[in-house]
């Protein structure tokens, strides 16, 4: 490959070959220790004989300064270029070194082997002399054998490195000696190798003859292609003109120049020239001269060029300074851009030249002059122009490449002046070296050889101290590039943009290093597909088999189709260039790694170990939901994509197409139009699948972002749902246990491990089938294709099968993915495994984020967002992964020092397996009752058991509307004490749905039936209601061992729809004291059912009842005797009395009801009332008085008792339907708490008159009519008092009389205070007071009885009667006449 | 003769861009060289090379009389793109040592000059001419950068929302058609 060294115009060129069979390891070893010969001082040339021929050799003058560089390529220059043989003769090899390895075996047949080799590399069209020789290495150091010497060989002993060095310098150096005398004798003489034009006459000719001149002077390279030549110029005639010994154009060699040219010219222009050699300043002088001279004839401008370029491969730069110079002079009188461009390049070169050999041989001297490359570099550009303004002649198609590459050179040595003075850090001894012996590695200095000197300070740190801007050399650089590239060759061209790439790179200008990269590509891949084209064409033509998988026509009949294997070498550099390109243009096409990976690594790839890393590591934010800043041109980007798939499918690598496609689709689709999409999906897939019908054993990782959003498990079916249960429930028979769960299950109020109950993980059955809804997002325009997507679950074995997605384009789709654990214990679902066709499977985690981390994840996406359109880094610097990986510090605050919290997957609990019960039918039609108020009916329900498990466990439970306004009124605590109780024994003994559950264990073998029975109650307000019933195969739970505390039952619930008309309603109970009624109506009313008792122990029960119904109803209120419950069985046994009244739809009646007085105990009425839930005790908020707390209790107390005896009970007239009727609504008052509460002692009085009978005194009852005794006036009769103790404790009385009017009655004693003494409980005693009313008239006799000690007011019980006092004679007076009467 | 003027945001996106062909008669061919090339139709990659190298549009002249529309859609507005993207390396290097805002003649590249305008904002400006005309660009870009400015006020225009503005667009094709 070409390098363009600056210095090429210098360099002695000499052809490395290798000879015979020598490895190409040994042959790399030798060569570099040949190329480690750059340069050789003129003092070890070997002066030869002072003839003409020595004229380039090192004069004695510059003994100590000259040097030979020498450049050692391994390729002679392409044919194509040979026409600049004699324009540029640095551009070709002028020796020859053979390089062999020599054994005694193989030692004689070097010479062939060599001769060979050269015959290979050198056209015979070759014009320039070569010298030849080759190197013989020996192999060991017996080289007994090789004494013999053969000519053109050197064989080179077996020696130390440093000896092997000497010999090979001294052997080098000769070598040069003999190209030195073969360049002399070239531009003496020039030869014809041409044998065919042998035939023609042989003529000498000499350069420097009118006639070689002449050749100089045709055309525009002075082409020296022997087919041009008219005659061939042989060497061995030379002129016998006298041989100049000096370097300088001197006088023989003017003479010999005008003595051969006398054909032409008659005037000498000879006395000129000696000036030359005192000064150039006469240069121009002379050669006007000599042009005038010459006249017609060519001028010898071109002539001074060559021998000024000879001199400079000599080394002799003052030589070639002053030819140069000379040149120059005629080229401005007679204008020759090339050859005038041409000379201006050499003489740029020489004081680099000088400059190197003052550096190095003064050991690192640097001018002090500023910018000393100016001059050359003026000298470089002014060429450059020169060359580009050519405008070439007839032959255009061969001029415009060497043209073309005579510019671009010229323009590179302008650009490797600059790079190397600048990447050198000025003008200095780095800077020559570099340019004139640029090493293996050409482009890279010293000083960039570090990988971060493409930072930008580093490079602005080598413009400041050089004093070259970069910018500068990309605008000499970019001169190079243009269209009159594509008149050069395929090899050249590569070689050319190498260079400017390289350049480009180095300067940092790194997307110009990428457009150029584009074009080495192009012109790479165009050389691969043509190469392929032509190697198709030859084998068909040489009717091979063909070849599958590339476009070639049917095979022939007979042949077998076989696969060829492409090379591959080289592919991977050209994948990498593209990628390379990509990158600059910020689209990285490794986004989607290719992994080697076999069918087995796929399977093995479920569970990596990044994922247990996973776990503890904060989840990333998900890429789709941060605003994403644009970076780079999407145009371009696209562009150079869709050329980067172009190359990897002519190579072709498949598995880099599919790659590069889903890289792109991957970071660019949000830029793509829709047919990129769609052609680039396409593209990927028929790579991949042909990559795998190919058996490329590479794999494409899974490549789209994340296209899980969400799992969700579908919800059991409430019939399946298992419930956690207490195992106490199994043991606990208590009754109480359902009593209370209606009210409500938790004893306090505010539970603060409610909330925490209720969390936990989910509970799933065992072997039972749960449905997954997996939500799949595809940003993409195209369907989706998913070959499957799987849980990835851990825990307990998930036994699942993976199923094949569609998924549409541009959407989210959801796929149900079912399975079923096997085992009991817990199963995570950490997320999904998900394939693509013909790719690597690949986890994707769903974590569940806490609050907190959602937090944290808003707190980010804000933050970027917020810093969203503020860039930090442009540019390049703005890619993602040129940017420092530091995250953003406003972001990371003091949260990040915290360990990091294990991720949180969805987990289920696996519960053991499960029977299953389903109802199979019920009583109800539309599961509807419609019932009265207070009415009773039965629901049958049929169970069957359709699971293979048998059923050990069932319970009702039951729930109706009205429950829950109850409990939450209960809940909220602001119920008075009373209205507390009420609604607590509605919720208790009034339940909508009943169940006798009798019968818990029960047993349901699987595929049998059983029966159960709720009852249903009419309770007003109830519209709906439902019966849960739970069931469990509760042995496991039992056996268990360890021992458990829970068990797993199911649910069923059965909805009720309650319809509850509300028929009659009573209000305005009453409470009427017996006595007082008598009295009233002035007739005694007597009840049969008081029996005999007396009528102070009795009161009236009075309710009205008013049918609001549309039907009449019979309503009958029985009183149930005493000592039997409310709640004991309601057999008509029991009833005492009743009263029945049919009410007619809209009215009211009233029913009575006699009633016994009840009287309770102290004890009994100081209680609180009770709380039947068993609730927590409530701090009682009211302010009530201890009195005002008493009645209340009495009142309640009695009421209860109340309830007790009285029931009242419906029925439809004329129906069936019966039911009860409630009287939970009517209050106690406290007047009719009066009449309901029995006196502690009865008190009966009596009036008595003395009546003699046969057996004497003896007492008889006044004469009583219509409650009232009538009896005579003055007249001794006898008050009885008796009294009965009726309360259960032994109480002393005392008692006290009235008497209305009290003055018309005589009386014995006193009236207050009479004593009683003790009394004991049921015992009666007796107290008689003699009276005598002395007057007629009414008397109201009162006896009030109190207990001793007890507090003042209230009576324990009094007596009353009343006396109509009358005589048959005496006609009723008014009491104050009568009175006044007595008392005279 | 054509202008190919490209508003660039510091990530290198191209928020607006705008193609203007001005009624002065486009330059003759720069090089000598460029002249009489081979038509290169051999393969696909050839013809990435021909564009990039330029040598597209240097024979597309000599077909193409007058230098009247001489930039077709396709293959060419990429190559432009392509320069315009690549003449960043020598901007980019340049407003980091320079103190002003317009950068004349910063790069040029195949027959392209390219001018840049760089903002404080590190919006970049960038014009793709043929001849030099170094007063023009410079009023067109004042002209420009006003406009743009206009727009960024905007408080929904951020540093990389493309501008599609109409207003916009007819304001700097006017100025264009003055200037250029």
């Amino acid at each position: 490959m070409d390098h363009f060294p600056f210095a090429s115009l210098a360099q002695i060129q000499i052809l490395l070959v290798p000879v015979g069979s020598i490895t190409k390891s040994l042959f790399d070893k030798r060569a570099a220790e040949i190329r480690s010969f750059d340069n050789i001082p003129s003092g070890d040339i070997t002066v030869g004989d002072k003839d003409q021929r020595a004229r380039f050799l090192p004069t004695t003058n510059t003994l100590a300064t000259g040097y030979l560089h020498l450049s050692f390529p391994s390729h002679p220059p392409p044919e194509s270029r040979l026409p600049l043989s004699l324009f540029r003769p640095s551009a070709f090899p002028l020796g020859i070194i053979g390089i062999a390895s020599c054994s005694p075996e193989t030692f004689e047949h070097i010479p062939a082997y060599f001769d060979d080799a050269v015959r290979d590399v050198i056209s015979s069209e070759y014009a320039l002399p070569i010298s030849r020789v080759c190197f013989a290495f020996e192999e060991a150091s017996d080289g007994a054998a090789l004494n013999t010497t053969l000519s053109g060989v050197e064989v080179i002993p077996e020696m130390d490195t440093k000896q092997t060095k000497l010999h090979l310098g001294t052997l080098l150096a000769s070598l040069c000696s003999r190209i030195l005398v073969d360049l002399s004798d070239f531009v003496c003489h020039i030869r014809a190798h041409n044998s065919n034009s042998l035939t023609a006459r042989p003529q000498v000719q000499n350069l420097e003859s009118p006639i070689g001149n002449e050749y100089l002077n045709s055309g525009l390279f002075a082409t020296l292609l022997p087919s041009q030549l008219p005659s061939a110029l042989d060497l061995e005639q030379r002129s016998e003109s006298p041989l100049s010994t000096h370097s300088q154009p001197e006088l023989s060699t003017i003479s010999n120049l005008r003595k051969s040219s006398t054909f032409k010219r008659t005037s000498s222009v000879g006395p000129a020239l000696p000036s030359l050699r005192q000064s150039t300043l006469s240069a121009a002088a002379s050669g006007k001269k000599r042009t005038s001279g010459i006249g017609a004839a060519s001028s010898h401008g071109r002539l001074f060029k060559v021998l000024g370029d000879a001199f400079l491969l000599a080394g002799r730069t003052e030589d070639a300074v002053v030819w140069y110079t000379e040149a120059l002079a005629m080229f401005k009188s007679l204008p020759d851009p090339l050859w005038h461009a041409s000379v201006l390049e050499g003489l740029a070169t020489v004081p680099i030249l000088e400059a190197w050999a003052s550096a190095a041989g003064l050991n690192g001297s640097v001018d002090t002059v500023k910018d000393p490359w100016i001059d050359p570099t003026d000298k470089i550009a002014q060429a450059a122009s020169m060359y580009s303004r050519i405008i070439p002649g007839n032959d255009q198609d061969q001029q415009y490449p060497l043209l073309s590459y005579l510019y671009i050179t010229c323009i590179f040595r302008h650009t490797s002046l600059l790079y190397s003075v600048w990447s050198a850090k000025g003008w200095g001894p780095v800077a020559f070296t570099t340019l004139l012996n640029p090493g293996p590695a050409p482009y890279v200095p010293p000083t960039l050889a570090h990988p971060d000197q493409l930072s930008f300070v580093n490079l602005e740190r080598l413009s400041i101290t050089s004093g070259i801007r970069r910018s500068h050399i990309s605008e000499v650089l970019s001169q190079a590039h243009g269209p009159w590239l594509l008149h050069l060759g395929s090899r050249e061209r590569i070689a050319i943009l190498q260079f400017i790439t390289a350049i480009y790179g180095y300067i940092g200008y790194r997307r110009k290093e990428a457009y150029v990269i584009r074009e080495t590509i192009g012109c790479i891949m165009d050389l691969v597909v043509c190469g392929r084209e032509h190697y198709d064409d030859y084998r068909l033509s040489s009717a091979k088999p063909v070849a599958i998988g590339q476009d070639a026509p049917t095979p022939t009949a007979g042949t077998l189709g076989i696969r060829e294997s492409e090379p591959t070498e080289g592919n991977e550099g050209i994948v990498k260039l593209v990628k390379h390109i990509c990158r600059i243009h910020g689209v990285d096409l490794g986004a989607v790694n290719v992994v080697e990976a076999g069918p087995e690594a796929i399977l093995s790839r479920k569970s990596w170990t990044r994922d247990e890393r996973r776990d503890t590591e904060a989840p990333p934010v998900p890429e789709d939901d941060i605003p994403k800043e644009p970076i780079g041109w999407p145009e371009l980007q696209i562009g150079i994509v869709r050329e980067a798939i172009a190359v990897a499918e002519a190579l072709p690598d498949y598995a880099a197409v599919a790659q590069f496609c889903f890289s792109a689709l991957k970071n660019l689709h949000p830029v793509m139009t829709p047919t990129d999409q769609n052609q680039l999906y396409a593209g990927a897939t028929r790579a991949l699948a042909t990559a795998k019908r190919r058996g490329d054993s590479r794999a494409i990782e899974y490549w789209t972002g994340t296209p899980i959003v969400t799992i969700e498990l579908t919800p059991l079916p409430f019939v399946r749902f298992p419930v956690e249960k207490s195992l106490g429930l199994l043991q606990d028979n208590d009754e109480n246990t359902g009593k209370r769960q209606a009210v409500t299950t938790d004893p306090f109020l505010y539970n603060p491990r409610r909330s925490l109950h209720t969390k936990g993980s989910l509970l799933v059955v065992q072997n039972e089938d749960l449905e997954f809804q997996i939500t799949l997002r595809n940003p993409f325009v195209f369907d989706l294709e998913l070959s499957s997507i799987s849980l990835s679950t851990s825990g307990v074995t998930f036994e699942s099968k993976p199923i094949s997605v569609l998924v549409p384009a541009n959407s989210f789709h959801h796929v149900l993915i079912t399975g079923r654990a096997l085992e009991v214990g817990n199963l995570v679902v950490r997320g999904c495994l998900v394939q693509a066709p013909n790719g690597l499977s690949r986890e994707f985690g769903l974590p569940l984020s806490t609050e907190e981390e959602e937090d944290k994840l808003m707190k980010r996406k804000t933050g970027i967002a917020c810093e969203y359109g503020r860039t930090k880094y442009s540019g390049l610097a703005a890619h993602p992964w040129e940017r420092p990986t530091e995250k953003r510090t406003s972001l990371v605050g003091p949260t990040s020092k915290k360990p990091a919290k294990p991720i949180r997957y969805m987990d289920f609990k696996v519960v053991p397996e499960l029977p299953l019960l389903r109802i199979r039918r019920t009583s109800l039609t539309h599961s509807a009752v419609m019932l009265y108020n207070g009415e009773r009916s039965t629901i049958r329900i049929t169970l069957e058991n359709v699971s293979s498990l048998s059923i050990d466990y069932l319970n009702l439970t039951f729930e109706d509307s009205t429950m829950s306004p109850a409990q939450q009124a209960l809940l909220e605590g602001e119920l008075s004490v009373f209205d507390a109780y009420e609604t607590e024994y509605d919720l208790i003994h009034r339940q909508v749905l009943t169940w006798d559950s009798g019968n818990s264990k029960v047993e349901v073998p699987p595929g049998k039936v059983m029966t159960v029975t709720v009852s249903c109650f009419g309770k007003a307000g109830c519209t709906n209601g439902s019966i849960h019933i739970s069931y469990a195969c509760s042995r496991h739970a039992l056996e268990a061992d360890p021992p458990v505390d829970n068990f797993y039952a199911r649910q069923l619930t059965y909805p009720v729809l309650v319809t509850v008309y509300h028929m009659l309603e009573c209000y305005d109970m009453d409470i009427l004291a017996y006595s007082g009624l008598n009295d009233r109506f002035g007739v005694g009313y007597h009840d049969p059912s008081m029996g005999e008792s007396e009528d102070q122990s009795w009161c009236l029960f009075s309710i009205e009842v008013r049918n609001t119904y549309g039907l009449p109803f019979e309503v009958t209120f029985e009183r149930i005797d005493e000592g039997e419950g409310w709640t004991a069985s309601l057999g008509p046994d029991n009833v005492v009395a009743s009263a029945c009244r049919t009410v007619p739809p809209g009215s009211t009646c009233r029913i009575i009801l006699p009633l016994p007085k009840l009287l309770l105990t102290e004890e009994q009425t100081s209680r609180p009332m009770p709380s039947l839930s068993g609730r927590q005790f409530v701090v009682n908020k009211s302010k009530l008085s201890s009195e005002d707390i008493k009645l209340q209790r009495e009142l309640f107390w009695y009421r209860e008792e109340l309830f007790k005896a009285v029931r009242g009970r419906w029925k439809e007239a004329g129906g069936s339907r019966s039911g009860d009727l409630s009287l939970r609504q009517q209050r106690l008052t406290k007047p009719m708490l009066h009449a309901l509460r029995m006196d502690p002692v009865y008190v009966q009085m009596e009036l008595l008159q003395q009546a003699d009978d046969e057996d004497g005194v003896s007492q008889k009852v006044v004469n009583r009519r219509g409650g009232k005794y009538r009896a005579p006036p003055n007249e001794f009769l006898f008050l009885r008092m008796r009294i009965r103790n009726v309360s259960p404790a032994c109480l002393i009385f005392t008692a006290s009389m009235f008497f209305e009017p009290e003055k018309y009655v005589i009386h014995q004693g006193v009236l207050q205070g009479i004593p009683f003494g003790e009394v004991e409980s049921g015992e009666t005693k007796e107290m008689e007071m003699a009276i005598c009313f002395v007057s007629c008239g009414r008397f109201e006799l009162r006896g009030q009885v109190e207990i001793l000690d007890a507090a003042r007011g209230e009576p324990a019980g009094s007596g009353h009667i009343t006396v109509l006092v009358e005589d048959g004679q005496y006609l009723t007076v008014p009491d104050s006449i009568t009175g006044a009467h007595v008392d005279e | 003769m054509s202008h190919h003027i490209f508003i660039l945001s510091p990530t290198d996106t191209p928020l607006y861009s705008l193609t203007h062909y001005s009624s002065k008669p486009a330059q003759s061919a720069g090089s000598a060289l460029s002249s009489n090339l081979p038509s290169w139709s051999t393969s696909a990659f050839a013809g990435t090379l021909t564009a990039l190298s330029g040598a597209s549009s240097a024979t597309q002249h000599h077909t193409s009389a007058g230098g009247g529309v001489r930039m077709g859609g396709g293959q060419d507005r990429h190559v432009i793109q392509m320069i315009a993207n690549a003449s960043l390396d020598a901007i980019e290097e340049v407003m980091r040592r320079e103190n002003v805002m317009y950068l004349k003649s910063v790069d040029k590249f195949n027959e392209w000059i390219v001018s840049a305008f760089v903002t404080a904002g590190n919006m970049k400006f960038i014009i793709l001419h043929e001849t030099k005309n170094d007063d023009g660009i410079k009023v067109f870009f004042n002209d420009l950068w006003e406009l743009y400015v206009k727009t960024a006020m905007n408080p929904f225009h951020t540093a990389h929302t493309p501008i599609r503005s109409t207003v916009f667009d007819s304001r700097v094709r006017a100025s264009a058609k003055k200037n250029l």
